[in-house]
């Protein structure tokens, strides 16, 4: 018999060994439904690690998809420290989008680095107002902020939709919903000769950024210790209701600035294929993190190269687009299940009881 | 005051010769951890009879009545139904020999009928037509005459009546024994007496009550029977018609007994830190009350009397009328808006791991928790000082394990207190509130905190409020009396006949 007791020392390396072991698990769960349906898993699995890390192009394609995931998860994770359960990432990053493109498309003459630094401040307000509103709500009125950003999310997407297809389309666009092509000055330009574009370094330092806040400014233990509840807050007169409004504001802001990144570097104008929940996987990388930024810089990678991987699997054996999917859930699950075993070790019981 | 709604219709029922116990309980011991929660009970329990249990928070009451209800398992001795020895290995299995417990949260769903809640989860019920399951309730409660729709709404319902749709689930499992843990503290005195009629009515049918208490005049009014626990242990068994007052009741629920003695030098008192003046409301009645620098001030009682909401509003958690609390001569609105992070008021909470600590964080991080406003730069924390100073912190209250990269949970409950207690105390407060500082501490880390607080008389006053009545006696200079949200009495430590005037007081006895 086996006998569950709580650890007295955390355990050394206990997380690597929890996180792999479950990325194990998953692929392998993974594995045996493909082999459930027909195809050869192992094939499959070599299929999926070739589209992921198999070569530069695979490399670069994760590497660009990881840059919006890494600041929505950013975001995310600075809102969920404190037990504020923002899950509007989605929303905020359609509003950041949409604060950049304004900029790009009312200034388009406008100098590179005058234009460039006006969108991200945009997508920055925009994307906070965005989560201010849920924010403010939950303080003066008690609404759940599960739900109000949650709805958000879908008045959003609409404001984004109604945006392409009617004020800001492009009569050029041959009745396409989209934009007019920003100007060169709106547009990330690419590190050297590379894919990647300068989004990536922004990401280092807004990654550096937050982490020195957290662990050196008075405000950011603030949020640390705000994190065990409005209770303890209170008993060491924290200001709770101004670090709810200032972080889900901050968190927002970061989803807004992904959104500037992905419309301004990949796309290069607003449309509807924008928005391919994003602000979701966010929140699946946030927790896989353990809400600590470096990492959510792994985690965000992992994913996103899981998604180009997965795509390149799709395509060679015809699996349903839902598999990335089930990937993503299981390695979720999988991994906080696993976490049982960071504060519990089990042990044989002693003959018999 | 309201008093309670019920006499007995008859005195103190006997034990009808020759009958066992239907739950006997043999040298039940149980550990979690160090602490030792229960040692050695051994406890009968008869059918048609109502058995008291009463206890201190923390007297072991609530891991007993688990234990009997299948929720943990002892680590030594054995439960016997009937005379047959049981090993309960769940809930289920007590459910199944006739125990059911009425916790102090209700566990109904509010949306759906009396009838529903009653027949949920049982076998069958699934198939049964509304009608058909209002009608079974319906007789159910007739027979033990509970006045109770079947067909109502929980959502509709008092806290009463849905503590009667909890009695009426267990009466339809046909448990024989059935377990009411603190069932009056959410009722009125109205439903009280109600609840009261209808345990009786339920033992005249044959079942067995165990009814865990620390209301003593609930207590006397009802029981056949009384078991007191003190510390994990029965401290006796009393026949509640031979009792002659509430306050020899009380004084053998507290104890008596000194486990430990320290030596208080009196300090001279300066200026007044606390000041309550006619606090009414929040459960409080017309509280007067002062502390001055120099001087220890315990607040006792039962727990449950309005210590709570007196500590909430001194602290600042809650907020009391207007001009009723000041603190170091500054009414509550003003002392909190312009409050220091020195120099001021420190509160060491009961709750320490929930209040007090961020539990999952380090030392360090615990030390700024109140005193962040000391180490801020400008937007900065000088981290670097914080560490030197939480590290001399460890080494002065011998804190263990010595790491400042220790976790707050990881620590012992004396190692936590001494934490919160370096903390505070590094604050150099002016006014200190200490709740049951020592609750659940070994005597060596007592000892050390109530030297401590002993020692923080030269710069500040102390309230302290502690359920323990040797520690109020032996820190207090005086001890104030609660009971029901009224400050009874101040009595002098002093004064030789204090200890003897504290239980009645406690007991709500005024002579």
């Amino acid at each position: 018999m086996l006998k569950i007791r709580k650890r007295d020392e955390p355990w050394k390396w206990g997380a690597l060994v929890v996180f792999l072991g479950a990325l194990l698990f998953s692929l392998l769960v993974g594995g045996l439904i493909l082999a459930g349906h027909g195809k050869d898993a192992l094939h499959a699995l070599d299929l999926l690690w070739q589209g992921s890390f198999g070569n530069a192009w695979a490399l670069e394609g994760a590497l660009l998809k990881a840059i919006p995931l890494f600041l929505c998860s950013l975001g995310v994770a600075v809102a969920f420290r404190m037990q504020i359960w923002n899950i509007g990432a989605e929303g905020q990053f359609a509003l950041g989008a949409i604060g950049a493109t304004w900029m790009a498309l009312t200034f388009p003459d406008l100098p590179r680095y005058v234009l460039l630094p006006l969108m991200f401040i945009m997508a920055f307000v925009f994307g906070g107002v965005w989560a201010f509103i849920p924010a403010l709500l939950k303080l003066k009125l008690r609404v759940n902020e599960i739900i109000s950003t949650l709805m958000l999310n879908y008045i959003a997407i609409l404001l984004l939709d109604f945006l392409v297809f009617d004020a800001w389309k492009d009569p050029a666009s041959f009745g396409f919903p989209m934009t007019p092509e920003f100007t060169p000055g709106a547009v990330i330009p690419s590190i050297g000769n590379s894919g990647i574009h300068w989004g990536l370094f922004f990401c280092v330092v807004v990654g550096f950024g937050l982490w020195g806040f957290m662990r050196f400014t008075r405000l950011g233990f603030e949020l640390k210790a705000s994190g065990e509840g409005a209770r303890v807050a209170k008993y060491a007169k924290i200001r709770y209701g101004m670090l709810v409004l200032f972080v889900m504001t901050l968190s927002g802001g970061f989803a807004g600035w992904a959104g500037c990144i992905e419309t301004s570097a990949v796309l290069g104008r607003l449309q509807g294929s924008l928005m391919v929940g994003y602000g979701y996987t966010a929140i699946v990388v946030a927790w896989l993190a353990r809400l600590e930024p470096l990492n959510i810089a792994f985690a965000s990678f992992l994913l996103a190269a899981l998604r180009v991987g997965v795509e390149n699997m799709q395509l060679e054996l015809q699996i349903p687009a839902a598999f990335g999917s089930i990937l993503e859930g299981m390695i979720l699950l999988t991994v906080l299940a696993g976490q049982f075993f960071l504060t519990y070790t089990l042990e044989r019981r002693q003959g018999g009881e | 005051m309201t008093e309670l709604h019920f006499t007995r219709p008859v005195p103190v029922r006997a034990v009808p010769e020759g009958t066992r116990p239907v739950v006997s309980l043999k040298g039940i011991t149980k550990r979690f951890g160090k602490v030792l929660a229960n040692d050695s009970i051994s406890l009968d329990v008869y059918p048609g009879r109502i058995k008291a249990l009463l206890g201190e928070n923390g007297a072991g009451k609530s891991t007993m009545m688990s234990m009997l209800a299948g929720r943990y398992k002892p680590d030594e001795g054995t439960i016997e139904i009937d005379g047959q020895s049981v090993r309960f290995t769940s809930s289920k299995d007590a459910i199944a020999a006739g125990i059911g417990m009425v916790y102090q949260n209700f566990m109904l769903v509010d949306s759906m009928t009396v009838a529903e809640n009653v027949l949920l989860g049982q076998e069958g019920s699934l198939f049964i037509n509304p009608a058909e399951m209002e009608k079974r309730v319906g007789e159910l409660a007739r027979r033990y005459s509970l006045d109770i729709d079947p067909g109502a709404r929980i959502a509709d319902l008092s806290m009463g009546e849905r503590q009667l749709v909890e009695i009426l689930k267990l009466l339809y499992r046909e448990s024989r024994i059935l377990i009411f843990d603190e069932p009056t503290a959410v009722l009125t005195p109205e439903e009280t007496g109600n609840l009261f009629k209808a345990l009786w009515n339920m033992t005249e049918q044959g079942k067995s009550i165990i009814f865990i208490s620390h209301k003593l005049e609930e207590v006397i009014a009802l029981a056949d029977e009384i078991a007191i626990l003190r510390r994990g242990r029965i401290e006796g068994e009393l026949d509640p018609s031979l009792i002659e007052s509430k306050a020899e009741l009380a004084s053998r629920m507290v104890g008596k007994e000194v486990l430990l003695e320290v030596n208080r030098e009196p300090v001279e008192t300066g200026r007044t830190v606390l000041e309550i003046k006619s606090l009414t409301g929040l459960g409080l009645v017309d509280v007067d009350l002062t502390v001055k620098r120099g001087e220890i001030v315990a607040l006792v009682g039962v727990a449950g009397n309005g210590q709570k909401p007196l500590v909430e509003a001194v602290t600042g958690l809650t907020r009391p009328p207007v001009d009723t609390v000041f603190i170091m001569g500054h009414p509550w609105r003003k002392f909190f808006a312009e409050s220091t992070w020195n120099r001021s008021m420190c509160y060491i909470p009961e709750d320490r791991l929930g209040l007090a600590t961020l539990r999952n964080q380090n030392l360090v991080d615990n030390l700024l928790l109140t005193t962040r406003k000391g180490f801020a730069k400008g937007l900065w924390l000088d981290k670097k000082r914080a560490a030197r100073d939480t590290r001399e912190l460890i080494e002065k209250f011998d804190i263990r394990p010595g790491r400042i990269h220790a976790l707050a949970w990881q620590l012992s409950g004396g190692n936590l207190q001494k934490t919160v207690l370096a903390r505070e105390l590094y604050r150099q407060p002016r006014f200190i509130v200490a709740e049951q500082p020592t609750q659940g501490l070994d005597v060596s880390a007592t000892e050390e905190v109530w030297n401590r607080l002993l020692e923080a008389r030269s710069m500040a006053g102390v309230l302290l409020v502690t359920g323990d009545l040797n520690e109020a006696l032996q820190l207090a200079d005086r001890i104030a009396v609660i009971y029901r949200g009224q400050i009874l009495g101040v009595l002098d430590t002093a004064d030789a006949d204090t200890p003897s005037k504290i239980g009645p007081l406690m007991a709500g006895v005024i002579d």
